[in-house]
């Protein structure tokens, strides 16, 4: 037995007072009024009942009472340790220690590190331990040591992450260790925040019969804190030059509101803006900061708030490079009036992730010359080109160019082009009544992604009156089917390039597909993927592996052994990314940026990447304990009562809290004075009634 | 004596509890002087007659009216006849109002009781046709109504309206009173006698010098008597504020031999300087109090 606040001790002195009570006659507050004490002034005063105990139950009840009082004030609790020390037979102990960002919060990291290292220092000298740090995955050392130095170097060399909480990793190692282990106690002490968060990954971990889980708790309920949850760019074009404006999203994640936050804006190291806004409790914010005139090259760039109890998620990294152009050439027949192809020049004119540059020509004039720097080429319902086009076309998609062939009345290809199209065009067919519609998208497809999730666009609405049935060959793809079985959309690839051949017009004249929400996008989404465009991210989570080359555009067969390229982490450690199986991939650990540079060319850093951490981990709310406890197994106990090998004691504080023993000594002494009342009143009245 | 016990037929409705639900002190008197004076025509020892007196030798100056004319028949000598004149005395009542008066234990203080005998004995001595008076007195005079035949309303509103107030104290007092009592009247001087008893005789003796009757009536309670606590408490004595912690088992046996000897030594005192005195006990009724009164005048009479 050991107590938390033993200086209450010294109210023991409090037991004189009943003593005294007992001792000296209790003199009523009430006097009787009596003529005059002349005669009893000259009665020689004496005492006789203060010389002695009358009531001794009574005495020991107020005795046992205050002791008890007393012994709840100092916070008593069961010092398992010694109990762990003293059971039978060594332990396998694993300390699972959480070390997600979130972890930075105020001094808890500290704190965590404390723990485990109490645990290391009292294991017993037969017992065995593992540690093991954990984010979203689990890092274990040397397994099953009893070097405690080794152990404890291993905790204080530990150091946080940009990673998020899961749980699962790391009991899952844990519950390894234990399979493995043939010492008979088995026990893992997780030492966390116990965020909310990853909880679900703790679900189905099974650890052995008899192994016990102590959690320690290192955090605070329902902690403030402040972040930056994301920015947005906004692209214009005035002037012919590209301007961004930065729009940041700060999040407050408590209930007291915020006042005064100072939020700025910088570029390549330098404060651009700054502003003060005031955030509601549990409330976001947008800031719109002012346009930026971007220049040829990417800005690295961060979005920061004053830094609060959390810093790690109070800056937001971000490169922001300048806007990707897809550009197109479209070709449409020699008798094409102007207007033909108005909703595909319309569509294609709105556009700015990436924008479109749009070149018309007819097929009268589309030379090789034409093809050589457009990265998708639309034919807008052409008869069949010369078979001199035609070999242009198969070079340039061959060469990774994209094609779209848009059927119409004059598409009367013959079957000298079916290897450019990859199966057979017929004659039209018409539908009567309402028309066909899609009866069939691979959603799936880049191009019908989009369109996948429920109420975010409806391909089935546009109504088909002519389209043209195709016979596609083993290469061909079909994306889409119209509700008779028919082919509406088809794809094969062709060298690095892809064509795809739509049955029916992109106007309104076969369908009123023009007319359908879903066209724009559409349109949009054919052309992006026939560019093999791939949005430049301006950030990325911490914990993701990216393929150097394939960010670049570049193919992984790129030999990189002449080029000597090399990140550096945000904290200054060198990645060679020229070397061994893995050339080219980055696993991005560190909040910050992540330069690339090529140490061959010396030309200082070639590219920035910015790491950002993972927001889920900014919200602290925490889990019960014990929730968390049920969540793991029901065979996991978690205290000596409940298992048969004993827990650990690792902060008194904690156990004096979930042992509560104060609270049984505080009811005791409660039914002792109430006890103590009833006799005393009862005794009182007797002497009264005596009288 | 104890008389406590011997209450006559006509004192059945006397009883201080009852009377003490009477407001009016003139319908008080007149309700036990009444019953006792009709219980008095079977008393044996009353009979006592005011007619007449004794003869005295004629002296110059005497009313030759009162010259008995028989008398100077047989005996050729002048004698005057004096009876009446005695007779009609003055009665005063001394009543001590200080704050220790003001005790009760039980339903009635000692200075109602007080205040109920003044109100019988004036009402009792006005049916004789004697002269009534007041003065009640603490530490000093409070009020003095001069003897009067027709003084009886007024002593029984003063008795109605005095209340205790002060701290008491005999020797003052009863020196100032000497002043008003130079006629050979009837002093029936009514307290607690909260003093050492030689001092209370001491203040009493310029009283008999003057030819005074006096009668000292001692009133107590009978807790004050018998001393029936049990509970361990402070005891405030009501006129000094003095609180004292008592054990009353302890010390009860004590406390009641000491009351006991002041009243024996009092008692004693009193009787040394022809001072007339009795005890009563605030339980007693009241036609125990006219009976002793009565006994006592009787006696006066005899000595003259």
């Amino acid at each position: 037995m050991a107590f938390l606040a033993p200086l209450f001790f010294v109210g023991l002195t409090a037991l004189v007072v009943p003593v005294v009570i007992h001792m000296i006659q209790r003199e009523r507050k009430e006097f009787i009024e009596f003529p005059s004490l002349m005669f009893v002034r000259k009665i020689p005063y004496r005492s006789f009942r203060r010389q002695r105990i009358r009531h001794w139950f009574l005495l020991l009840i107020r005795c046992a009472a205050l002791l008890l009082l007393i012994l709840a004030f100092a916070r008593p609790f069961l010092n398992q340790s010694s109990l762990a020390n003293s059971g039978s037979g060594a332990r396998e102990v694993v300390v699972l220690l959480d070390r997600s960002y979130s972890m930075a919060y105020e001094d808890n990291w500290d704190r965590a590190k404390e723990a485990a290292l109490n645990v290391i220092d009292e294991l017993a000298s037969d017992d065995r331990a593992t540690v093991i740090l954990f984010d979203s995955g689990a890092q274990v050392g040397p397994r099953s040591m009893v070097d405690r130095n080794r152990l404890r170097g291993l905790i204080s060399d530990s150091e946080l992450s940009a990673g998020t909480t899961q749980y699962g990793p790391a009991l899952k190692l844990a519950e390894g260790i234990f399979e493995d282990s043939s010492l008979p106690g088995l026990e893992a002490i997780l030492i966390s925040d116990f965020q909310e968060m990853g909880l679900e990954s703790a679900t189905g971990i099974q650890f052995p019969e008899g192994a016990v889980l102590t959690p320690i708790f290192v955090g605070s309920d329902r902690s403030p804190n402040i972040s930056v949850a994301g920015v947005l760019f906004e692209r214009e074009y005035f002037s012919g030059r590209e301007r961004v404006a930065v729009s940041a999203r700060i999040t407050n994640r408590h209930d007291q509101p915020v006042s005064d936050l100072n939020v700025s804006l910088e570029i390549d190291g330098r404060e651009i803006e700054s502003v003060d806004v005031g955030l509601q409790g549990n409330g976001s914010d947008t800031i719109d900061f002012s346009a930026i005139t971007m220049g040829d090259v990417p800005m690295a760039g961060r979005v920061r708030i004053a830094p609060d109890a959390l810093p790690v998620d109070d800056s937001f990294y971000f490169v922001m490079s300048p806007g990707q152009v897809v550009r197109v050439l479209l070709v449409k027949n020699d008798r094409a009036l102007p207007e033909s192809a108005l909703h595909l020049r319309r569509a294609l004119d709105i556009g700015a992730s990436p924008s479109f540059e749009v070149v018309e020509t007819d097929l009268a004039s589309l030379t090789v010359s034409k093809l050589s720097d457009r990265n998708v080429v639309i034919l807008d319902d052409i008869p069949a080109p010369p078979v001199e086009v035609l070999q242009a076309l198969q070079q340039f998609v061959e060469r990774g160019g994209g094609l779209l062939v848009v059927s119409g009345e004059r598409s009367n290809w013959g079957v000298s082009s079916s290897g450019l199209l990859s199966g057979t065009l017929n004659p039209p067919i018409d539908r009567e009544g309402r028309g066909g519609a899609i009866g069939f998208a691979d959603y799936s497809h880049p191009i019908f992604e989009l369109f996948s999730s429920p109420r975010s666009g409806d391909v089935t609405t546009a109504r088909f009156f002519r389209y043209r049935p195709f016979e596609p060959n083993e290469s061909s793809i079909v994306l889409a089917r119209y509700d008779d079985g028919n082919p509406a959309l088809t794809e094969h690839n062709l060298g690095d390039g892809k064509v795809l051949l739509w049955m029916s017009t992109l106007d309104n004249f076969w369908n009123d597909l023009s007319l359908k929400p879903i066209y724009l996008p559409f349109v949009h989404r054919i052309t992006q993927y026939l560019a093999s465009y791939k949005p430049s991210p301006g950030w990325y989570e911490s914990g993701q592996v990216v393929n150097f080359l394939e960010q670049q555009g570049l193919s992984t067969n790129t030999n990189l052994n002449d080029r000597e390229l090399v990140a550096v982490s945000p904290t200054g450690r060198r990645v060679p990314l020229s070397e061994g199986e893995r050339a080219g991939f980055i696993a991005l650990q560190e909040q910050g940026f992540y330069e690339i540079r090529d140490a061959s060319a010396n030309s200082g850093v070639q590219e920035n990447l910015a790491v950002n951490v993972d927001l889920a981990e900014a919200d602290l709310t925490t889990v019960d304990v014990d929730e968390f406890m049920g969540t793991i197994t029901g065979r996991v106990s978690r205290s000596p009562s409940e298992s048969t090998n004993p827990s650990r004691i690792i902060s008194a504080a904690d156990i004096e809290r979930r042992q509560d023993l104060w609270w049984y000594f505080l009811v005791i002494a409660i039914v002792l004075f109430i006890l103590e009342t009833v006799m005393s009143n009862r005794l009182s009245r007797k002497t009264l009634d005596l009288g | 004596m104890d008389i406590t016990n011997q209450t006559t037929p006509g004192a059945r409705f006397v009883d201080p509890k009852v009377l003490a639900r009477i407001g009016s002190l003139n319908l008080l008197a007149r309700t036990v002087v009444d019953g006792f004076i009709n219980g008095l025509h079977k008393a044996p020892y009353l009979g006592v007659s005011v007619d007449f007196a004794e003869h005295r030798g004629y002296m110059p100056g005497d009313d030759i009216r009162f010259i008995d004319w028989r008398v100077f028949a047989r005996t050729d000598r002048f004698y005057v006849k004096q009876f009446e004149a005695d007779t009609n005395t003055n009665f005063s009542v001394m009543l001590d109002v200080s704050k220790s008066m003001n005790f009760g234990s039980k339903s009635i203080s000692k200075l109602d009781y007080g205040r109920y005998l003044a109100a019988c004995l004036t009402y009792f001595c006005t049916k004789q046709r004697d002269r009534v008076g007041l003065v009640t007195f603490d530490d000093d005079i409070v009020t003095r109504i001069p003897s009067s035949a027709k003084h009886l309303d007024v002593v029984l509103h003063e008795l109605d309206r005095v209340d205790a107030g002060r701290p008491g104290a005999l020797e003052k007092p009863l020196f100032r009173a000497t002043e008003f009592f130079k006629r050979r009247g009837i002093v029936v001087l009514i307290s607690d006698f909260y003093e050492d008893p030689s001092v209370v005789v001491d203040a009493l003796k310029p009283l008999c010098f003057g030819g005074t009757d006096l009668i000292v009536f001692h009133v107590l309670d009978p807790a004050e008597i018998d001393f029936p606590y049990d509970q361990a408490v402070s005891f405030q004595d009501l006129e000094t504020g003095r609180k004292i912690p008592v054990v009353p088992d302890k010390l009860r046996d004590q406390y009641c031999q000491l009351v006991q000897d002041h009243i024996t030594r009092l008692s004693k005192l009193c009787g040394e300087n022809r001072i007339d005195y009795a005890m009563f006990n605030t339980a007693m009724p009241l036609d125990g109090a006219l009976f002793k009164f009565l006994a006592m005048r009787e006696k006066l009479s005899r000595k003259r």
